[in-house]
């Protein structure tokens, strides 16, 4: 069994998304959740007891449909709580300029949290290749060298070729060549990359957003197909997360008269592949799924994944 | 790039060539790195690409290579330097090669195309194939924010082809079908001022706008990997009818055609595929048609397999010959009479070479000194 944690706000938030203090709540719940109770700061200790911490965002599109900065903010917060020291933190990403489209501050020094791409200056890719069945690329420095734990905030949406685009198909961004591993829906090839050693063997954490999700249309914003969702997905598990991310965005699609993505000629087979892989559980009825509202006063109870 | 630094850079007597990341390829920039200072530019272009169409349910499709890959808002195709911004399709890579030398054309390797002149070569990031032996694979199979790219338009190529009397533009290193719009519009403008341009490729694109660029090319050398579709399959990523349907077009054209074979041991190597491809050459582009056969090393994916031994070519040449192919090539073993060009009709070498040098061109005209037989070529 996997478990995994969709934690959402018990109201419908508004187009501007959420606060940062709105992010903390969430996580402290999920991150709980994750753990039977246990306080998040421990939840991130135990996972990730020393070294530095990555955080690798999703920023493709710009300010929306990006990783919000908001929930990198309150990630961090939480990251200090659990003894992470600030400098230790990196959020990441392939290019410093989609990094700074999205609204984030560059930062490549030895003060406060750091904020990079794989394009910095002296960072870049590693000089031998990581291959895992048809994939072989170069992986980013970031997190070949620089970190030792990595946590996946990705941001939930619809992709015109893979089909889904979560937490899997976010770590594209880690290698130098994605754009050779499109055919097929991404299949094997989105398995085969979050195999490659340092992927797999860093990755500690999913947390994906899905306050605003994009489930047509994607990956770019489209707004004729975004619903506010209001939630975020939480689990140490890829494949677990991503096939709950699934769910949301098929029930969106039904809700809206569109075909599921498999009748769309973009059915997400890589998240079986990815369970083959023994990456993770892609089978519902082996997830343990905790979905959990949160009131305005900031209190918790078990709630329903759709409303 | 500043223009003045790069001229001084091919007047200083060596390549200049501008390679990818500095943590990628140091040595490739070797003694030009001291001698000269280069400007790199971090900014991709945003010219609209040739040869796509918009699909009604949204994004485009490009129709410049067999690929036909598809892209909503942001994504790029499977060469990636390609993007849709807002359904608009853009070649990222138009003036920004990656990699400049001044190189023998017999590097190219073209055999029959002036023999002893230089070809002002460029390459931008990225490729419409994988090979899994490709030698440039640290330009070729990047991306271009991933290379050091230089500011190069093609009015300053020209300029520099004429100033320092470069006859000929070689669109080469990676694959040149990727950066379509550049080299069309080079080629072109070239033309105007009697600058020749050829392109080293792959072949893997679509007949119309091959066609169209045939009008601008003055010659071609196509990397025909094989003659099976399955080692096109499993090694290259691609197709081979398409490649050998852009021969015959290239053949029909007029444009002056040679081929390369890189025999890669166990892979491409057996005396049946030497005879298919022989025959094949023969009944579709005729036995004029100059082959090389290369030498395989160990790079990139394929460090597993040995380097290509001397026998196995020798096998793949008299296979050629004995089928009736009149100029057979070997590439990579200097000294080998397999460099020189031998007069189909008296066995007078009508080039004799070493590596990339000409020892003696015995050649008046297009015809062979000695016995008056026309060489097929272009070499007035
Ligand atoms: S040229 Fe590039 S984008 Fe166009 S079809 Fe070929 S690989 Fe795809």
């Amino acid at each position: 069994m996997s478990k995994v944690v969709v934690i959402r706000l018990a109201e419908k938030p508004d187009v501007s998304g959420l606060s940062e203090e709105q992010y903390r709540t969430l996580l402290y719940h999920g991150l709980s959740a994750l753990s039977d109770g246990k306080p998040s700061r421990q939840v991130l200790s135990d996972l990730m007891p020393r070294g530095v911490v990555g955080m690798k965002t999703n920023c493709l599109t710009g300010r929306f449909n990006s990783t919000p900065t908001v929930l990198i903010d309150a990630l961090t917060h939480l990251l200090i709580e659990a003894g992470i020291k600030e400098n230790n933190i990196v959020i990441w990403e392939r290019s410093n300029r989609e990094l700074t489209k999205a609204g984030f501050a560059l930062n490549a020094s030895s003060f406060g949290r750091r904020c990079l791409g794989t394009d910095t200056n002296g960072v870049g890719y590693s000089r031998e290749f990581y291959s895992c069945g048809e994939v072989n690329s170069l992986v980013s420095k970031v997190l070949t060298d620089l970190v030792d734990h990595n946590i996946n905030v990705p941001i939930l949406k619809d992709h015109s070729i893979a089909g889904l685009s979560g937490g899997i198909k976010n770590m594209f961004g880690a290698i130098h060549n994605p754009n050779k591993y499109h055919l097929t829906n991404c299949d094997p090839y989105a398995a085969q990359v979050i195999n490659l050693e340092p992927l797999r063997t860093k990755q500690r954490l999913t947390v994906m957003d899905a306050v605003r999700v994009q489930y047509h249309g994607g990956p770019g914003f489209n707004p004729k197909h975004v619903v506010m969702y209001g939630g975020i997905v939480i689990s140490a598990d890829p494949v677990a997360a991503d096939s709950i991310g699934l769910k949301i965005i098929e029930q969106y699609r039904a809700q809206n008269d569109l075909p599921a993505l498999w009748q769309d000629h973009r059915p997400v087979k890589y998240l079986q592949t990815a369970a083959k892989l023994g990456l993770g559980i892609a089978d519902e009825s082996r997830i343990d799924l905790r979905t959990i509202h949160v009131d305005s006063n900031g209190s918790s109870k078990p709630g329903e994944l759709f409303p | 790039m500043n223009r003045r630094l790069f001229l001084q850079c091919l007047g200083c007597g060596a390549t200049a060539t501008v390679l990818t990341q500095t943590d990628l390829l140091p040595s490739a920039l070797g003694g030009i790195q001291n001698a000269c200072a280069f400007d790199y530019t971090k900014t991709l272009s945003e010219v609209e690409a040739r040869y796509y169409i918009k699909r009604d349910e949204g994004g485009i499709e490009c129709r410049l290579c067999p690929r036909h890959c598809r892209a909503t808002d942001l994504e790029r195709g499977y060469c990636g330097v390609r993007e849709n911004r807002g359904d608009v399709y853009y070649t990222l890579v138009y003036g920004l090669p990656c990699s400049v030398n001044i190189d023998p054309i017999e590097k190219k390797p073209l055999f029959h195309f002036h023999p002893g002149t230089a070809a002002f070569s460029l390459a931008t990031a990225g490729c419409n194939a994988n090979c899994k032996f490709c030698q440039n694979w640290e330009i070729s199979q990047t991306r271009p924010e991933q290379t050091d790219n230089i500011e190069l338009p093609p009015q300053n190529i020209v300029d520099i082809c004429r100033s320092r009397r470069v006859p000929t533009i070689a669109y080469t290193y990676s694959e040149p079908i990727i950066f379509y719009e550049y080299m069309y519009d080079t080629a072109e403008l070239g033309h105007k001022h009697d600058v020749k341009s050829v392109m080293i490729t792959g072949g893997y694109i679509e007949p119309e706008p091959l066609g169209v660029l045939l009008k601008t090319l003055d010659a071609v050398k196509v990397d025909l990997k094989a003659i099976r579709e399955q080692y096109y399959r499993d090694i290259v990523s691609a197709e081979l009818k398409p490649v050998l349907d852009g021969l015959v077009q290239i053949k029909k054209a007029g444009v002056w055609l040679e081929i390369v074979y890189l025999v890669v041991p166990t892979l491409n190597d057996s005396e049946q595929e030497f005879v298919d491809l022989a025959r094949w050459i023969k009944a579709n582009l005729g036995v004029d048609t100059p082959v090389h056969f290369s030498r395989f090393h160990p790079q990139y994916l394929l460090k597993n397999l040995p380097p290509t031994p001397l026998t196995t070519l020798e096998t793949a040449w008299k296979i050629c010959k004995a089928e009736g192919l009149h100029y057979v090539y070997l590439g990579n073993v200097p000294g080998h009479e397999a460099e020189s060009t031998w007069c189909p009709h008296c066995g007078n070498a009508v080039i004799a070479r070493r590596g990339y040098q000409i020892l003696q061109n015995n050649l008046h005209g297009n015809t062979c000194k000695q016995c008056g037989q026309i060489i097929p070529g272009v070499f007035q």
